[in-house]
């Protein structure tokens, strides 16, 4: 009941407080006072007694201290009121008058009662803005405390995951890529033996085991990268460095991989000496590059390309294959991460490469474009990092 | 050749140490696997190796403590690091301490027995000049003449400015040994010179333009990301 009440009492102030301090102040008390001289008006017409008018200025006196700021209006209106009772409501009617007995008794007793209502309301009413803001501030507070308790929270998750991720990490690094230096490594001491190389039929297993050990070494670098890069949360560590180095590396490494495939690198004049995390972005060329060993058809025309374009270091692998398929451009444009097999059997193997990749660039600030080359034919993968202008 | 040169082979995991030993016998070198640090420690001081293979990430103690040891004692013998692909630093630190060269894991065969062919030789050919420095080198059809300050390809002359001649004549005299950025930065631009490797890549970046020298095909300068530069000798 009582806190109805205080809901309505908020919602009258709130309303009022649309209209400016002042003026709003002196409606009330003329409208409230108003009202008592007309209620006290027809008060008088119908029972003709006079002592309800001063109640009812009392009653007016109270809601004008209610609702107005401090007491100064509910004092000014007592005044009136004192002045009008005796004026229109208090024989001789229509005119001021001191004279009869008990008059100036009943005007100070009038003025006081109505003064000390005004004070009280006022204090009342100071009670209850200060109790709001207490319950304001009380539950600011508790919002601020539960924020504060969810990214506490979210910290420690974050953190956890992070323990679990470099966790993973290492699992993979070390318990994956030992055994798998020691199966190639193994499999090549075979090859050296005599009694390997000499019959065909080993010859080819222990090749075939030596050469799915460092496919299977490439996957586990290209797993490591992706869960270092996934979802961003982990800072790279960049350091400036000559993209053609890297370049050269990466392509180097594909060579050794692919001894029988012809790809040629153009250098640039410019110098592209830009912040990247080497060994990522060496990845990238990699997967680009055996991306178009494994998927185009062409091993004789692929081709890297570097170059400068405005502030893009720009880096190109080109071949006369047989394309990119409309779903799988499409994919990339839209910068989707595409699924595994989106068109059978040719594409295997090349989403989770070509994501990787993505999410590489993508980390750097860079842009990611593959399209097909309508006049020489054959799949065009290109990426950019942005690059600072150098003080030489 | 009169004997086997002896090398010992510091490496924790049995699997990768049993196939890197059987590598080295087929190619005619004796190989002592030692699984601890403390006992590899011991066995080379009781078989005095010639190369030591030494792998980072040992469990008994720090890989770099056996390393500064080593590289402590006035026999001088050449310290080759097995390390993980993703750690820079370690390596370029193992390489400022003394390592002679690093390998990454995974790692093939013929890359192993291809750097302790360098290293040896380069050990030898030091051994040889007794530490004198040749005045002119010939890599392939380039000849850097120190003395004449001049760099000729297939006889035609280039033109070098100081500092990267500098880089060139550094790179020759470690012929075969991986120079890190601030090694080659030291030595061409004093200790209170650069500190940033821009200076020095930007340097490589227009040696390597004269030079038209490919990074995917060195012939040369071989890159070794991340950590520095090395000419190749063979």
């Amino acid at each position: 009941m009582r806190i109805k009440f205080q809901n309505y009492y908020l919602q009258l102030t709130q309303t009022m407080h649309l209209l400016p301090k002042i003026p709003r102040n002196l409606i009330v008390t003329f409208l409230f006072l108003c009202g008592a001289y007309l209620s006290s008006r027809i008060l008088i017409g119908h029972t003709g007694a006079e002592n309800n008018s001063a109640l009812v200025f009392v009653l007016a006196v109270i809601f004008i201290s209610l609702l107005t700021d401090g007491f100064r209006y509910g004092i000014i209106a007592s005044l009136i009121g004192a002045f009008c009772i005796n004026y229109f409501f208090m024989y001789p009617y229509d005119q001021f008058s001191l004279n009869y007995a008990g008059y100036p008794v009943a005007m100070l007793s009038m003025l006081i009662i109505s003064s000390i209502v005004c004070a009280l309301t006022s204090l009342v009413k100071q009670q209850v803005t200060e109790a709001r803001k207490r319950e304001q501030k009380t539950r600011e507070l508790y919002a601020l405390n539960e924020k504060l308790n969810e990214e506490k929270n979210a910290i420690q998750i974050a953190a956890a995951r992070e323990t679990i991720r470099s966790n993973i990490l290492r699992a993979v690094s070390h318990d994956l890529r030992t055994p798998l230096t020691t199966i190639s490594g193994a499999a090549s001491v075979l090859l050296a033996s005599s009694e390997i190389a000499s019959s065909e039929k080993n010859l080819s297993l222990v090749q075939d085991i030596k050469h799915d050990a460092d496919d299977l070494i490439v996957m586990v670098e290209n797993l490591l990268s992706i869960t270092k890069i996934r979802d961003g949360t982990m800072p790279l560590n960049k350091q400036e460095e000559l993209l053609e180095e890297v370049a050269g590396d990466a392509l180097m490494n594909v060579r050794h991989r692919y001894p029988n495939v012809a790809i040629e690198m153009d250098l640039s004049d410019d110098i592209l000496f830009l912040p990247m995390e080497p060994m990522l972005i060496k990845q990238v060329i990699i997967n680009l590059l055996e991306n178009a060993i494994r998927h185009s058809g062409d091993l004789e025309h692929i081709s890297l390309h570097l170059f400068r374009q405005d502030h893009w270091a720009v880096v190109e692998v080109r071949d006369r294959g047989k394309g990119l398929s409309l779903e799988v451009s499409r994919a990339i444009q839209a910068g989707r991460q595409f699924e595994r097999d989106t068109s059978g059997d040719s594409t295997r193997g090349m989403g989770i490469g070509l994501a990787v990749c993505q999410s590489i660039i993508k980390a750097h600030n860079g842009f990611f474009a593959a399209g097909n080359d309508p006049e020489k034919g054959g799949a065009v993968f290109r990426f950019g990092l942005p690059m600072e202008d150098l003080e030489l | 050749m009169s004997e086997k040169r002896t090398i010992l082979v510091i490496e924790d995991e049995k699997s990768i140490s049993n196939f890197i030993c059987r590598a080295l016998t087929a190619h005619d070198y004796k190989a002592i696997p030692a699984f601890r640090g403390k006992e590899g420690l011991s066995l080379f001081y009781s078989h005095s190796p010639e190369l030591v293979l030494l792998d980072l990430g040992l469990p008994d103690m720090d890989g770099m403590t056996i390393l500064e040891e080593l590289c402590a004692l006035p026999t001088e013998v050449p310290v080759l690091i097995i390390s993980a692909r993703d750690r820079e630093t370690e390596k370029v630190k193992a390489l400022d301490i003394g390592a002679e060269d690093y390998i990454v894991k995974p790692f093939g065969v013929s890359e192993l027995l291809a750097r302790i062919r360098t290293i040896l030789r380069r050990v030898d050919r030091i051994k040889l000049s007794q530490g004198t420095q040749k005045d002119v080198y010939h890599i392939k059809d380039l000849t850097v003449d120190i003395a004449r300050h001049i760099i000729t390809q297939a006889g035609t002359e280039i033109h070098f400015t100081q500092n990267e001649f500098k880089i060139m004549e550094l790179l020759c005299i470690h012929a075969g040994k991986v120079l890190t950025y601030d090694f080659i930065l030291e030595h061409v631009w004093g200790p209170y010179g650069s500190t940033s490797n821009q200076i020095l890549r930007v340097n490589m970046a227009n040696i390597r333009r004269k030079l038209k020298e490919n990074p995917s095909e060195p012939k040369y300068i071989l890159t070794e990301l991340g950590i520095g530069y090395r000419l190749l000798d063979d």
